[in-house]
């Protein structure tokens, strides 16, 4: 199979990545987008949260307003509101709550009233009636006015002011005034004095559409109790409060709820249609006050002035759960939480033909898994790009480009340097050392040494296998690619007679134990077996200890690699970022590969401490946080005393890994190696090796670049300078570059690019 | 191929030649092509070989912002 052939964009198949099921799932683990608790708690739906971000900002106008959506007389609610939302505020948990009701008062007080106000609204065609005055029925008579149905309320009181005496006696002074202003500039028909016996009633009623009356005047009527949810009296339409309903709050939310029914009614429908969600709930919210600290409130006394209203506000801790944003740099990056994520990614899976404008996304999440121990509900984002960057390419929608280059690499790996060898006098070995194929490019001097020590000191035979372990056609989401890479493995090992791995990284590690099976251990765990080495280094300071992303979970590994950390004298420090909390280093998922910048912040996220080294046991972390400036170092470099190279660029890695073979096959299985050279000789610049790191062009590109052109004639020369250009398609990717023959069979080249393109004549 | 007007045009002004001919390189019809996708260009060309110079900020350029694009497609 060519897993290499590019794509036709002009290919139309998809497959979806979850079922809605699986998808809604997913998304019901993300919190996000919960009410806040005091907004869940609170029966009239103000949503507390928002009220008091207005505040903070010292928006009265605004927080005026919510209240004024909320209920038609909102100093009614204020003033009388018991504040059931601060029993359910985060903040009483520690300390006082919010005080929601002072806040409200503060803002309906400080903050304008709606402008542009007294827009002709036009009236609906049915009518209601609302019969006898209490609480209740007074604010019901203003939810239908605010509805537009004409509205007539029938009272036995003389007067607006006699009303608001006997039902609402706790309201005084300018409260009074403005909610006398609100009923009287109303357009509900007040009809005083009205003689409210049962005959009055029979009379009237068949004059309107909707009838509601107040509890007093209902049991009058001889009605009985209303239901509880639609507020509608049994085997009649009559409208009236709930039995339940006590106070203030009561009195608000009944009438809200009456003036649902009356909609229904007038629409001729069943009250109980379609009422939504009504009353208090339960917030699934998940909000951290691991930094919180306890506060009181401010006292109200005669009532906040706007400074007061301000501070008693900004308690708040505006409840909100971000806990995967707060450490993860690719969820900050995209600025967008997993709900989200996980939606436009499903939406990206699903387009045929178009812009596929998540393929970034998908492609730049670390696959850490950091994400699913942070998140209250385990919510799992890598499982999510890892499964998209599988469903597309298995559907040929993802472009090889994002990862070619590391493909490539792995081939290398598991190709021209690729090694699977018994000990010398074992034909069968007992272990097998698996160092990874970044500790060969990194730090091969130690892979040399490590192999070599368990080899004198394990018995039964040390088998070596220098290869990839496949993970990065795992995490490319190439599954094709990596069942062969693990299948060329499984065949290396058997031939080696299935010996107990000995991993010298997590990553391969975690993925060998997934897809080979068998006994597997870390290096670090029999180097605690056995006991350290002659001439380890002895460190002797305080370093930070970096867990790999690869190690999350697995305790056992935590531990023997602190072990073996402290019996080689590190002073160990733990931080937050310990153990199951690590975050990654910028190499996971292939990140670089699609984003050097992120993959950077990635780094620099991870090892922010820059006063002390870092100690990993991954060496892509050691090489990654050495690329940022920080002092790192892989344990096996303590163990052998053999420091690694720094930072190495990605040709460098390439030869590292290949005379390693090389040396040992020559070393220890007295093989002899043809090695592959050119005869003739090429010199970069500094700026050319510059650019070859930035555009990832390796070194052995612009030699068979250079060797074809010696060998077709194949280019340009600039008649002004005298320089050479040429270019080599090799794979999917056109290499150019300029250069100058220094000598016989010697080159200069101080230019280099490529593209993906074909170029042809026409 | 549609006869889509030439997305880029680079005129080699005599300044080029071509190592193999010895001959200057003129501007000549050209197609990129990428992903079943074809882009119709005038580039410096040799008339006799057919070697077709790609310039650096082009390859960079224009060149990587259309790979970019269909690759997202
Ligand atoms: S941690 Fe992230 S994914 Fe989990 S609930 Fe909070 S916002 Fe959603
Ligand atoms: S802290 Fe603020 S958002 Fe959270 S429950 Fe209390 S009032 Fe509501
Ligand atoms: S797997 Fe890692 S990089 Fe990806 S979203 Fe989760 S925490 Fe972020
Ligand atoms: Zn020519």
């Amino acid at each position: 199979m060519d897993h290499f052939k590019e794509r036709s964009t002009r290919y139309y198949r998809q497959t979806p990545l979850f079922t809605k099921e699986e998808l809604a799932e997913r998304e019901f683990k993300c919190v996000h987008e919960e009410p806040a608790f005091c907004y869940a708690a609170c029966p009239m739906k103000l949503d507390g949260r928002a009220f008091c971000a207005h505040i903070q900002k010292g928006d009265f106008t605004s927080a005026r307003a919510m209240l004024e959506r909320v209920t038609p007389f909102p100093l009614i609610l204020a003033s009388g509101c018991s504040g059931p939302c601060g029993e359910k505020c985060r903040l009483a948990e520690i300390g006082d709550s919010v005080d929601m009701p002072a806040l409200e008062r503060a803002a309906l007080r400080l903050g304008a009233p709606k402008a542009g106000k007294g827009l002709f609204k036009i009236k609906k065609k049915k009518s209601c009636a609302v019969f006898g005055a209490d609480l209740f029925s007074l604010i019901l008579a203003a939810e239908l006015d605010r509805k537009s149905y004409p509205t007539s309320f029938y009272v036995s009181e003389s007067s607006p002011e006699e009303i608001f005496e006997k039902y609402a006696p706790f309201l005084e002074g300018d409260d009074l005034n403005t909610e006398l202003k609100r009923l009287t500039s109303s357009d509900i028909k007040i009809y005083f004095d009205s003689a409210l016996s049962k005959e009055f009633f029979d009379e009237t009623k068949g004059n309107f559409d909707v009838i509601c009356a107040s509890a007093k005047f209902r049991d009058a009527l001889g009605f009985g109790s209303p239901d509880d949810i639609t507020l509608v009296c049994a085997g009649t339409s009559l409208i009236s409060s709930s039995d339940s309903c006590r106070d203030v709050l009561g009195a608000c939310f009944d009438a809200r709820r009456a003036a649902v029914s009356a909609d229904r009614l007038a629409q001729g429908l069943d009250p109980s249609n379609m009422r939504g969600e009504e009353g208090p709930i339960v917030s699934r919210l998940y909000t951290n006050l691991k930094n919180v600290l306890p506060s009181s409130r401010v006292p109200e006394d005669e009532g906040y002035t706007a400074e007061k209203a301000v501070e008693e506000a900004s308690r708040c801790i505006q409840c909100k759960c971000e806990e995967c944003i707060d450490s993860c740099v690719y969820l900050q990056y995209h600025k967008k939480y997993p709900k989200i994520l996980t939606r436009e990614i499903y939406n990206n899976v699903d387009i045929i033909m178009g812009d596929h404008m998540m393929n970034k996304a998908i492609n730049t999440c670390s696959l850490c898994g950091q994400c699913k121990i942070v998140c209250p509900n385990g919510y799992d984002v890598a499982e999510i790009c890892l499964k998209a960057r599988e469903n597309m390419v298995s559907v040929d929608k993802m472009s090889l480009a994002y990862h070619e280059f590391a493909l490539l690499d792995m081939l290398f790996s598991n190709g021209e340097a690729f090694l699977a060898k018994p000990q010398p006098g074992f034909e069968r070995c007992r272990y097998v050392f698996f160092p990874g194929c970044q500790a060969g490019a990194i730090a091969p001097e130690s892979v040399e040494k490590a192999y070599k020590d368990l080899c004198s000191r394990l018995p039964g035979g040390v088998g070596l296998v220098l290869g990839c372990c496949a993970a990065i056609a795992k995490w490319a989401g190439r599954t094709a690619l990596h069942d062969e890479a693990t299948a060329q493995l499984k065949k290396a090992l058997e031939s080696l007679g299935d010996p107990v791995i000995i991993a010298g990284c997590p990553t391969c590690m975690k993925m060998l134990s997934e897809d080979i099976g068998g006994e597997i251990k870390g290096i670090w765990e029999v180097l605690n077996e056995t006991g350290l080495p002659e001439g380890s280094a002895k460190l002797g300071r305080k370093i930070i200890l970096h867990d790999s992303c690869s190690a999350r979970g697995d305790v056992p590994m935590q531990d023997e690699v602190r072990a073996l950390a402290e019996s080689l004298g590190c002073d160990l420090v733990e931080t937050e970022l310990s153990r199951d909390m690590t975050s990654c280093c910028g190499y996971g998922g292939l990140v670089s590969n699609v984003n050097k910048d992120l993959a950077r912040k990635m780094a620099e996220n991870t090892a922010s401490d820059t006063s002390l080294p870092y100690l990993t046991y991954c060496m892509a972390c050691r090489d990654n946080f050495a690329k940022i400036g920080r002092e790192s170092m892989h344990i096996l470099e303590l163990v052998y005393d053999s420091p690694a190279h720094d930072c190495p660029g990605i040709s460098e890695k390439r030869k590292n890994r290949l005379e390693l073979k090389n040396r040992l096959l020559k070393e220890i299985w007295n093989e002899d190696v043809i090695e592959m050279t050119y005869d003739f000789k090429i010199d970069f610049t500094d700026e050319a090796k510059k650019q070859m790191e930035d555009r990832m062009i390796l070194d052995t590109d612009i030699y068979a670049l250079i060797d074809n052109f010696r060998n077709t004639g194949s280019g340009m020369i600039e008649s002004a300078t005298g320089k050479i250009n040429s270019c080599v398609r090799i794979g999917n990717v056109t290499f150019w570059a300029w250069f100058t023959e220094s000598g016989e069979n010697e080159y200069t080249v101080t230019t280099c690019y490529s593209h993906r393109m074909t170029i042809e004549t026409r | 191929m549609s006869e889509v007007k030439s997305f880029y045009e680079v005129d080699p002004k005599g300044q080029f030649i071509c190592h193999k001919c010895g001959i200057p390189l003129v501007k000549s019809d050209a197609v990129f092509g990428y992903l079943n996708n074809a882009f119709p260009v005038e580039m410096p060309v040799c008339p006799k070989c057919g070697f077709v110079y790609v310039p650096e900020d082009l390859a960079l350029g224009k060149v990587l912002q259309v790979e970019k694009v269909l690759e997202d497609k």
